[in-house]
């Protein structure tokens, strides 16, 4: 047929909307809602409307390439595959599995995460396995399994639009993640309360009921405050707390000392907008929380987290529709990439590395002794660089070089390496400094799964032909298991690929491609016959009973002083995906946001003498940038922000590798900084 | 099928399917399986349609057509951005629900070849409770409904008679980049833009995330170009009274421009 209409799940935010493209003559050339997608219900971001326009790039990968010397030059399969190959088999016998570090990534499908924790896990032998999940949502995924023993996303993206109360802190959901930004505002339409809590103002905030903005880095202040409030005014749901809970005296002994007046002095919010929040949040029926990077992407991030549960947990606001604490993951496939195992600690479905009974399990079902170890961080792994822990890394779809903090840092880590292979679609920063490049295939390019921020498993469905001789990721890492441990990874289609995930990983258990082709499955979803789950932690907790966790506000990692007097904050815009390896390839999108530039307040802009698009210079203990002030009012003052999509004025020169404790998270929401003229 | 490729003639039928358990739209030839077609849930036909017409140099397309989108295609034939001898149309009656939703006052196509004619609406509620505002209110009002507005472009992207192939309203002249909400210039150029194209489809309206009431904002628009110039777009015959000299004659130009 000469015009094609493929369904398929967008590759920007994890809000996962379905969308067709549409294919003529072979290209993909347009994109078309799909009226009847539950998700999007027929809407599309400006982003997922130009999904189809980076996919015919001319700087598309299109064939393998092996360095030689300063230059990569072309190559074919066959040798590049051996060369990765017989490199990591060398540096494995010469200094053990665990110099390798493997990047799987949040780009890719459930199913090529699951190939890839499995050829770290099964063909290599380590547990060093992570992916960007670790940048963005770490301490979700450690703090929500302490507190209720799941760290995904409590509800659905459709119940948003039922709340009768929307806490939103730390998103900038109008443009990180559009669809559900209008929920939240069809909500507000039908009358409910949207309290927004963020040092920037955002779209959201300027039409919120409530919005208050704090200082970065005091958030555990204004949380604690909050449960203070409502204990002090009897809004909190003692029957829900005795009967479901554990551990609230401690949290009340301690969120006494969180009066309004201090939180005053530590967030800088007004005393009446925190009392008027916290009996709009306690005394609605239906209360949901939702939050992004502003609460994760802190060196106490597993902590703030901790902190949003237990303010949902005194009111009760766990467990049915519209209510919960609702992560939003950033990545089109981040929360499937944690599902599939691609982390350090935790096998294909959240079961630890570290259990013995659950290790053989694995064991038995990939025919293969597995380390009892559990693997490094992706943020440890380039200070293991430096020190010449690791030798090698092999890396799918990721640009640390862009997205990782403190890039000069990474920079040097790499140059240590004794070997880097990276697979990709683009030739990103991180891939020119590879020593081995595999071009590989895009969303559109292939058949796979996603699974959206609210658990829902979507397809993504072959609309064309990758360019040159590129290769979907999973093919490549059935290449590669192959050659590095002969059995284990023959599989014909990722429907295969999925059918044994499904049967290590009980959350998956009821999935597979028959159902995944006709409806939207939300996991846990244990046998064929589960209809999914919508609601988690409706009876009980996963771990019985939810945990409150006494947390007290502590300072950020770094702080402002003369020589850095101002807070640095990073973080998107909605017109740029990330490393902006896709979105800066796609005109509509380009136009929108085509350089860097840093926010600043219109006073702080006046009293340093600064106008709107001067050039400006910033630096932080780490490195300076060069680029554009956009000055405005919507931002506190004493605050800067910069989208980190750009790698002329890149944000990650300047940001802090300062790591959450329990989550290896790194501090991206604050540090200090200095702006003078350029 | 039949209808489209043994009576009429056609060599492909555009049309809405089940597949995925979604209603998906779908570019058929003859003999090809149809397998479950949907007449329920309104895609922008025409806009989906121009799209195509750009791949297909030869043969004639089968349309399902609501008595909008005749209205559209007329519009685009006027201005030669359509042929109609390469066009099969076939008229979708829509459903009292579907009538309910656009508030439509002309709902049936010139042969309802499927479904039956319902009767029209009277009048837009959304737009009368908005008119029978105060004035400063009706300012807040609608200056309140354009703060939710995200730049999808969703509501030029699927407007069938928005056919500019670049949209001077997506420049950043109307709508300063690298924000949102854009300024109140985008609406507004909009709606008068449209003045004597818009066919109250409610595309704009049903694609918009934010839910801004845009049908009822061109329903309004169009109310005023009945009264001040008694035309009615969608028609076959007329000229846009927009394109004429300030004497009243036509211009040369056909207005295929923005
Ligand atoms: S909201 Fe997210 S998933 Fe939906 S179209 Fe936009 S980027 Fe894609
Ligand atoms: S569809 Fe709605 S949100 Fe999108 S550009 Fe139009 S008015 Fe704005």
């Amino acid at each position: 047929m000469p015009v094609d209409y493929i369904l398929t799940t967008c590759p920007y935010c994890g809000t996962g909307c379905n969308f067709f493209l549409q294919v003529a003559d072979g290209r993909a050339v347009g994109v078309v809602p799909c009226k009847t997608d539950e998700t999007s219900a027929g809407s599309l971001c400006i982003k997922g409307y130009n999904a189809h326009a980076f996919v015919n790039h001319s700087d598309r990968l299109t064939h393998p390439m092996i360095r030689e010397g300063d230059q990569l030059s072309k190559a074919t399969w066959e040798e590049a595959l051996q060369r990765i190959a017989s490199e990591m088999k060398r540096i494995s016998d010469e200094h053990g599995p665990d110099a390798i570090m493997v990047l799987a990534s949040a780009k890719c499908t459930n199913e090529e995460n699951y190939l890839i924790q499995k050829v770290a896990r099964a063909a290599i032998g380590t547990n060093n396995v992570d992916h960007c999940a670790r940048l963005c949502h770490a301490s979700t995924v450690a703090g929500l399994l302490q507190s209720f023993g799941s760290g995904a996303m409590t509800n659905t993206i459709p119940e948003f639009e039922n709340a009768d109360c929307i806490l939103v802190t730390g998103s900038n959901t109008l443009e990180a993640h559009p669809l559900i930004g209008t929920r939240i505002l069809k909500a507000r339409d039908k009358g409910a309360k949207v309290i927004v809590v963020d040092p920037r103002d955002t779209p959201l905030s300027r039409v919120a009921t409530i919005s208050m903005r704090q200082e970065s880095g005091s958030d555990v202040a204004w949380i604690n405050g909050m449960i203070n409030i409502i204990i002090s005014e009897k809004l909190h749901d003692e029957e829900f707390i005795a009967a479901r809970t554990t551990g609230f005296d401690e949290l009340r002994e301690i969120v006494k000392n969180y009066t309004p007046e201090r939180v005053k002095s530590l967030t800088g919010i007004p005393e009446d907008d925190l009392v008027s929040a916290a009996k709009m949040y306690a005394s609605a029926d239906k209360a949901m929380i939702a939050y992004a990077m502003g609460i994760t992407q802190h060196s106490n991030g597993t902590n703030l987290v901790r902190a949003l549960a237990n303010l949902a947990m005194v009111t009760g606001n766990v467990g049915r529709e519209s209510t919960g604490v609702n992560p939003l993951r950033g990545q089109c496939n981040v929360q499937g990439a944690c599902d599939a195992g691609a982390l350090p600690n935790l096998y294909p479905g959240y079961q630890s590395v570290e259990d013995a009974e659950t290790r053989s399990k694995f064991e038995h079902a990939w025919n293969r002794k597995l380390s009892e170890k559990k693997g490094m961080a992706l943020t440890n792994a380039f200070d293991k660089a430096l020190t010449g822990e690791v030798k090698a890394m092999l890396i799918f779809g990721e640009n640390p070089m862009m997205s990782d903090p403190d890039i000069g840092h990474v920079e040097r880590a790499i140059s240590k390496l004794e070997f880097m292979a990276v697979i990709d679609i683009f030739p990103t920063e991180t891939v020119k400094l590879a020593d081995v490049v595999l071009p590989a295939a895009c969303y559109a390019e292939k058949n796979g799964t996603f699974t959206a921020t609210d658990r829902a498993v979507r397809a993504v469905r072959k609309a064309v032909d990758p360019p040159g001789d590129a290769r979907p990721d999973w093919q490549i890492a059935c290449d590669l298991g192959r050659l590095l441990a002969g059995d284990g990874f023959d599989f014909a289609s990722p429907e295969q690929v999925l059918a044994e995930m499904a049967a290590v990983a009980p959350i998956y258990g009821g999935i597979d491609y028959e159902r995944i082709e006709e409806e939207m499955v939300r996991w846990p979803c244990p046998s064929k016959d589960h209809p999914g789950t919508k609601v988690l932690h409706t009876e009980s907790f996963k771990i019985g009973k939810g945990v409150f966790a006494p947390i007290e506000h502590t300072p950020p990692a770094e702080e402002t002083s003369d020589e850095y007097p101002l807070i640095l904050t990073t973080g998107r815009n909605l017109f740029q995906f990330h490393t902006g390896t896709m979105t800066r390839r796609s005109a509509k999108l380009q136009r929108e946001a085509a350089g860097p530039y840093v926010e600043i307040n219109t006073e702080d802009a006046r009293r340093l003498g600064i106008i709107d698009d001067a050039s400006v210079r910033i630096t932080s203990r780490r490195g300076t940038i060069t680029l554009a002030a956009r000055v405005t009012q919507w931002i506190r003052p004493g605050t800067i922000f910069i989208p980190f999509h750009y790698a002329e004025a890149a944000a990650n020169r300047l940001t802090n590798n300062a790591l959450d404790p329990t989550a290896q998270i790194p501090e991206y929401k604050v540090c200090a900084a200095r702006l003078e003229k350029a | 099928m039949r209808l489209a490729f043994e009576e009429r003639g056609a060599d492909y039928l555009l049309a809405i399917k089940e597949a995925h358990g979604q209603a998906a739209p779908v570019l058929l030839r003859k003999g090809d399986d149809a397998g479950t077609m949907r007449f329920d849930v309104p895609y922008q036909m025409t806009m989906i349609l121009t799209n195509i017409s750009r791949f297909i140099k030869e043969g004639r397309i089968a349309v399902v057509a609501r008595r909008c989108d005749e209205r559209a295609i007329a519009e685009l034939v006027k201005r030669d951005l359509l042929n109609h001898d390469n066009l099969v149309v076939i008229g979708l009656a829509c459903s009292e629900e579907q009538i309910r939703e656009c508030r439509c006052t002309d709902p049936c196509p010139s042969s309802a070849d499927i479904g039956h004619c319902a009767a029209p609406a009277k009048e837009d509620q959304a737009a009368s409770s908005i008119q029978s505002m105060p004035l400063p209110d009706r300012l807040d009002y609608w200056i309140d409904q354009f703060r939710k507005c995200n730049k999808c472009f969703g509501c030029t992207l699927n407007c069938p008679v928005c056919f500019c192939d670049d949209c001077l309203l997506e420049e950043k002249t109307f709508t300063p980049e690298k924000g949102i909400p854009p300024g109140l210039a985008f609406h507004l150029i909009r709606a008068v833009h449209l003045a004597d194209k818009c066919v109250e489809c409610g595309e704009c309206e049903r694609s918009c995330p934010s839910d801004i009431p845009l049908l009822a904002l061109r329903k309004m628009v169009n109310q005023d170009m009945k009264r001040m110039f008694n035309y009615t777009s969608g028609d076959p015959e007329r000229r846009s009274p927009l394109l004429t000299t300030l004497e009243g004659d036509p211009m040369e130009d056909d207005g295929d421009a923005c």
